[in-house]
């Protein structure tokens, strides 16, 4: 008596019927799934919530000391790049002329030279004219790594509070500049 | 020109395709004469063969109106790799797939099957071929026109002309992933056919045969190419491309275990692997094709995608409907618990559970995010917990059973392979650690080949024909493989380092010295090359020399892998950077044992196929037909050759380009 | 007979042991616990596609070994390391997140598909009596149901083929869209700072714009940020230059004479009366008639 209630329109089989119905409603949900514009995740986001930026000293290439926590008061531009990075060698100019620009209203620059070698950044500074920048060596990586870097160039934006507040994966255009750090030296 | 030539061969191609759709129904529900519709089908090969002659031609003729080859081509091209680059993009790739597609059709059109069956089956093939050519013309015209017209062209994907292996490696996987819809339309024609359906599977077998054949040598090529070109290091990474052609590898081989002996029992299991892997190609095309697991964004800017996922759906519901019917099934005698239709459904349970494993970690990722969830990521982690246990199990499963086939020694015939694999297990064992995967896979495979040596002796024994060798030599062919997998990841060992000129780098008793490194310009790029003394642990000597390559036209760096192959071990030295005053490099070098043993075993499971596919198709022809089956032979359309038949596809059917697997982001790439 | 299955059980039996002891061993790890590899191929590389940090050879990756290297040196746990990573980049980090949500699906659907096809091989070896009733052979069609099959099937094919010819014209891709023109991205930028009133700021990125693409609706725009911004010398050299190629251009006449008026030049007047000549729709029309009615 209930296999007669069960039987199925079409003479379909249960096995196959419930094939059917998945099918159906898997293809509704991918579908629909498709459709929905993607929800940006934090991987390809430019902004996110300013956490407070990890620490960031140590001894300098040109044998001088940084550290993050003494240059509280500026906007800081945190650069991580390296010599095999062709990118980099394009973006470094535009850095260091913003920081030229802008360091009356307390912009700093600070390099974050990533599993690179020390003579082979200092002819990158020199061919790209950017011998003053300040540059803090990572030869193994560990430092880009705290600070979340998932490749170079990448470059982070330190507000006033040592908050990070902008971070551009891949290079930074001068509109970059002017709408994300501008605001913030004005202010 | 070539280009609006090309937009109307593909509409003509569309035109023939439904035409022949429409001719083959009216032979099957009125028995109208079969001629029109192999004419038609010959029509749609040459409608095929003519849009990727005409693609070809454009491409060697640098015509940069035509789109794709503004987008693909390049007169840097050397051209080899210009003849190849017709597969190394999606527009391109789905012509070739058209020409293989037709050129099954064609095939199979010049069948003499019974004739209902036949027209059913071809109605079903036409019908795909009319798809993919209405893809083809209205969602993915790789003749489209540019406006302005560039001066020149990026080339292929650099990763696609680093070997010539490209040329070979996407046909064989289209001539596999096509052979399936034989099988997939003999499945959905048999319950339309009345009584003659119940000899389709006998048809579909060599057709399924000689396609898995054909899959297998394409997925081994591909893990070849894998290890051998990319050089990544590693020749399997679990990516969606490569489980696209894993899934429907693994239900095809389901098919072919419960298609043999007394199948009818098994009707339901027969058809619904049949349909399933031709449906499974589809998918794997569709989340391959579509960008859709690799990025969301990539999907709705192409119009394939969705229509892909319909085309999919489509065929899910044609064919549960179709096969899944209530119809009255043959009374059977139940089995006894050992028994060769217990290890067969016992094969098919566990591999379809493999199939549905790569399944849901291929697609979580594209469902989790509508789900609620962010977008999951699913690693070889999990396929390692997962599916690798249940692959050791189906390996012992085909070491149990041939001894099931002889009741009278039963369990007994088991004792020597039982024994070399324990033996295996404990020497093994005793001597290294390789881990719990890797033993119990070397005490399986250890298994499998001893009892297929006991075989091998009894049949030679009874000195008769040996029947079934291809048989065993496929499942040598795949017990090889697993002692390959097993080996290499188990005793794999490996170091990275960055040396300066003079110092060396050592792993695993290999060790190699940098000597220097070399800069050069050409090929329409430039390359560094570390020169580097390779010491093995054998003591021999020689260089090798690792390169990075830059190809400025897509900027993109590729990584030349330098392999020193041995006959236990290959050493394999990758050169990863280079400093800018030349005078250091990092290098990654690793010892990979037994990685010649999954070509070698790769080689032979395809190998067997064939000779499988070859009889099967002999067999087929041996009973005589009946005389109403028989048709005068077509005179266009495919050909009457049984051997071209039982090989899968005409020789040089080629396919479309994978790119393959995982591409690492190398420096200077931006995150 | 006996004496050799005796010794046949008795080798197995050995060789059982010494298997069952080399797994216990192998079990117990594999002897070269690389605990580094461990952690690392459960992260996966940020700057790759599909690949761990275990087997990517990209310095970002090799850095996040070092990590993990020296996070367990130590003294670190697996589980703290992974947390660590996905605090810095997101759950996205781990090649297997944590089982919730959609991930359960990854462990439900192997295991229904396990369940099910167990069952239906059950099914399948039972033994099964004949049908009390006869097979149901379906008929070859007749006729009629023939001609209604034939009908259905064609419109069926030929609809598919309208579907796919439809659907690729809604969804067809916006035409040949250039991956972002970086001048008007610029242009658009420069416009967002006019609205905030950073008009300074704005002129510069117009200047950027104009050495990409020396033309003229540019530089009128660039014409109105200086003149807001207060450089009416600027501006009137800029309006001077668009006015040089086209003298009538009524944006061009307008910011010159708002530019010499900012600069109380006698011109002023003729030009704005000019502009209203030539323009005298323009929106900003009826102000410059009150201006030049109040001012002069």
């Amino acid at each position: 008596m209930s296999r007669r209630l069960l039987r199925l329109p079409a003479g379909l089989r249960p096995g196959p019927a419930v094939v059917l119905a998945v099918t159906v409603a898997v293809g509704t949900l991918v579908a629909l799934g498709l459709r929905a514009p993607a929800t940006p995740t934090n991987a390809d986001a430019g902004t996110s919530a300013p956490a407070p930026a990890p620490q960031l000293s140590g001894p300098t290439l040109d044998g001088g000391r940084f550290d993050l926590a003494t240059a509280r008061g500026h906007v800081v531009l945190v650069n991580v790049f390296a010599s095999w990075c062709g990118p980099c060698r394009d973006e470094l100019p535009l850095l260091v002329e913003a920081e030229r620009r802008w360091s009356p209203h307390g912009l700093r620059l600070v390099g974050l030279n990533v599993r690179d070698g020390t003579e082979a950044v200092r002819a990158l500074l020199d061919e790209t004219r950017a011998t003053g920048l300040t540059v803090l060596p990572d030869p193994d990586g560990t430092r880009s790594v705290e600070w979340g870097v998932r490749g170079v160039p990448e470059t982070f934006v330190v507000d006033r509070d040592g908050r990070i507040v902008e971070r551009q994966r891949g290079v930074v255009t001068p509109a970059w500049l002017e709408q994300r750090v501008a605001p913030l030296l004005s202010g | 020109m070539l280009g609006e030539l090309g937009t109307a061969t593909l509409a003509a191609g569309l035109a023939c395709a439904t035409l022949t759709a429409l001719a083959w129904l009216r032979v099957a529900l009125f028995g109208a004469p079969a001629r029109p519709a192999r004419l038609g089908a010959a029509a749609t090969l040459v409608a095929a063969v003519a849009a990727c002659a005409l693609l070809e031609t454009a491409l060697l003729r640098h015509d940069f109106s035509v789109r794709f080859v503004a987008e693909n081509g390049g007169r840097q091209v050397p051209l080899y790799y210009a003849v190849t680059s017709l597969w190394s993009a999606l527009d391109g790739s789905l012509l070739l797939w058209l020409l293989v597609l037709a050129g099954y059709a064609a095939l199979l059109a010049g069948q003499r099957y019974p004739a209902r069956l036949h027209a059913y089956a071809m109605v079903v093939v036409s019908a795909v071929t009319m798809f993919f050519f209405a893809l083809s013309r209205f969602a993915a015209n790789p003749f489209r026109p540019v406006d302005p017209v560039p001066a020149d062209g990026p080339g292929p994907n650099p990763l696609l002309q680093q070997h010539p292996a490209m040329g070979v490696h996407p046909p064989l996987l289209y001539a596999g992933y096509l052979g399936l819809v034989v099988p997939f339309a003999l499945a959905l024609a048999a319950p339309l056919a009345g009584p003659e359906g119940r000899r389709w599977l006998r048809l579909a077998r060599p057709w399924a045969l000689a396609a898995w054949a054909t899959l297998t040598a394409g997925i081994g090529l591909g893990a070849w190419w894998s290890y051998a070109v990319l050089g990544w290091g590693g020749y399997w990474a679990w990516d969606p491309v490569e489980n696209a052609s894993l899934l429907p590898w693994l239900t095809a081989t389901a098919f072919l275990h419960t298609a043999l002996g007394r199948a009818a029992g098994r009707a339901a299991w027969n058809s619904t692997l049949a349909t399933a892997s031709f449906i499974l190609v589809l998918l794997g095309t569709f989340l391959t094709r579509s960008g859709a697991v690799t990025s969301v964004h990539a999907f709705t800017d192409s119009p394939l995608g969705p229509m892909l996922l319909g085309f999919v759906l489509l065929a899910v519901v044609v064919s549960t409907v179709a096969t899944g019917r209530r119809t009255a099934r043959p009374a059977r005698r139940g089995a006894p618990m050992l028994s060769r239709p217990t290890a067969v459904l016992v094969n098919g349970v566990l591999l379809v559970t493999i199939a549905a494993v790569v399944l849901v970690g291929t697609v979580l990722p594209l469902v989790s995010e509508p789900l609620g969830g962010v977008r999951a990521a699913v690693g070889p982690a999990y396929y390692q917990r997962t599916a690798v246990p249940l692959a050791v199990v189906v390996l012992l499963l085909a070491g149990v059973t041939p001894a099931l086939r002889d009741r009278a020694r039963g369990l007994r015939r088991l004792a020597v392979p039982g024994g070399v694999a324990l033996a295996t297990v404990a020497l093994v064992g005793l001597l290294s650690r390789p881990g719990l995967p890797a033993l119990t896979a070397f005490g399986a495979a250890a298994f499998v080949l001893a009892g297929l040596a006991g075989q091998l002796v009894d049949r030679l024994r009874a000195r008769g024909r040996v029947v079934g060798l291809a048989g065993l030599v496929a499942h040598a062919g795949i017990a090889l493989v697993a002692v390959g997998v097993a080996g290499s990841s188990a005793y794999g060992r490996d170091t990275e380092g960055t040396i300066r000129t003079g110092e060396t780098l050592r792993v695993a008793g290999a060790s190699v010295r940098l000597d220097g490194v070399d800069r050069s310009a050409g090929d329409g790029g430039m390359a560094v090359r570390a020169r580097l003394r390779l010491t093995e642990a054998d003591g021999t000597r020689r260089t090798v020399t690792p390169a990075l390559r830059y190809h400025p036209a897509r900027d993109a760096t590729v990584t030349v892998p330098a392999i020193d192959t041995g006959p236990l071990r290959d050493t394999y030295v990758t050169l990863i950077a280079v400093a800018a005053d030349s005078g250091s490099a990092t290098v990654r070098l690793a010892v990979n044992p037994l990685v010649g043993l999954l070509w070698a075993g790769g080689a032979l499971t395809t190998a067997g196929g064939l000779v499988a596919a070859v009889g099967a198709a002999r067999r087929r022809r041996r009973p005589p037909e009946s005389a109403g089956d028989r048709r005068p032979a077509p005179t266009a359309g495919g050909g009457q050759r049984p051997a071209s038949v039982a090989a899968g596809g005409p020789p040089h059917s080629p396919a479309a380009g994978d790119p393959p697997p995982p591409v690492p982001a190398g420096p200077g790439v931006a995150g | 007979m006996r004496w050799r299955a005796a010794l046949a059980v008795l080798v197995l039996t050995a060789l059982a042991a010494g298997a069952g002891v080399g797994m216990l061993r192998s079990a117990g790890g594999t002897g070269r616990e690389d605990r580094v590899r461990e952690v690392a191929a459960g992260l996966r590389c940020p700057a790759c596609q599909g690949e761990s940090v275990a087997d990517s050879q990209s310095p970002i990756a090799a850095a996040m070994r070092q990590v993990v290297a020296d996070q367990l040196a130590q003294g670190r746990d697996r589980a703290e390391i992974r947390r660590w990573f996905v605090q810095r980049y997101g759950p996205g980090v781990l090649t297997e997140p944590p089982a919730h949500g959609a991930t359960a699906l990854l462990w439900a659907v192997p295991a229904l598909t396990l369940l099910g096809a167990g069952y239906a091989a059950v099914r399948t070896l039972r033994p099964r009596r004949a049908p009390a009733r006869a097979a149901a052979a379906r008929p070859a069609p007749g006729g009629h149901a023939a001609r209604r099959a034939w009908w259905a099937g064609a419109a069926g094919l030929v609809s598919l083929v309208a579907a796919v010819a439809v659907a690729a014209d809604r969804l067809d891709r916006p035409p040949d869209q250039p991956p972002a023109d970086p001048v008007a991205v610029t242009v658009q930028l420069a416009h967002d700072l006019e609205t905030q009133d950073r008009y300074a700021a704005a002129a510069q990125l117009y200047r950027e714009a104009l050495r990409d693409r020396p033309d003229d609706t540019i530089r009128l725009r660039l014409a109105f940020a200086l003149l807001r911004a207060g450089d009416a010398g600027a501006a009137e050299q800029t309006a001077r230059e668009v006015l040089a190629r086209t003298p009538d251009s009524p944006d061009g006449l307008l910011v010159l004479g708002l530019a010499q008026r900012g600069a109380r030049s006698a011109e002023a007047a003729g030009t704005l009366r000019r502009f209203l000549a030539v323009a005298p729709e323009h929106p900003a029309a009826p102000e410059i008639n009150r201006l030049l009615s109040t001012g002069s």
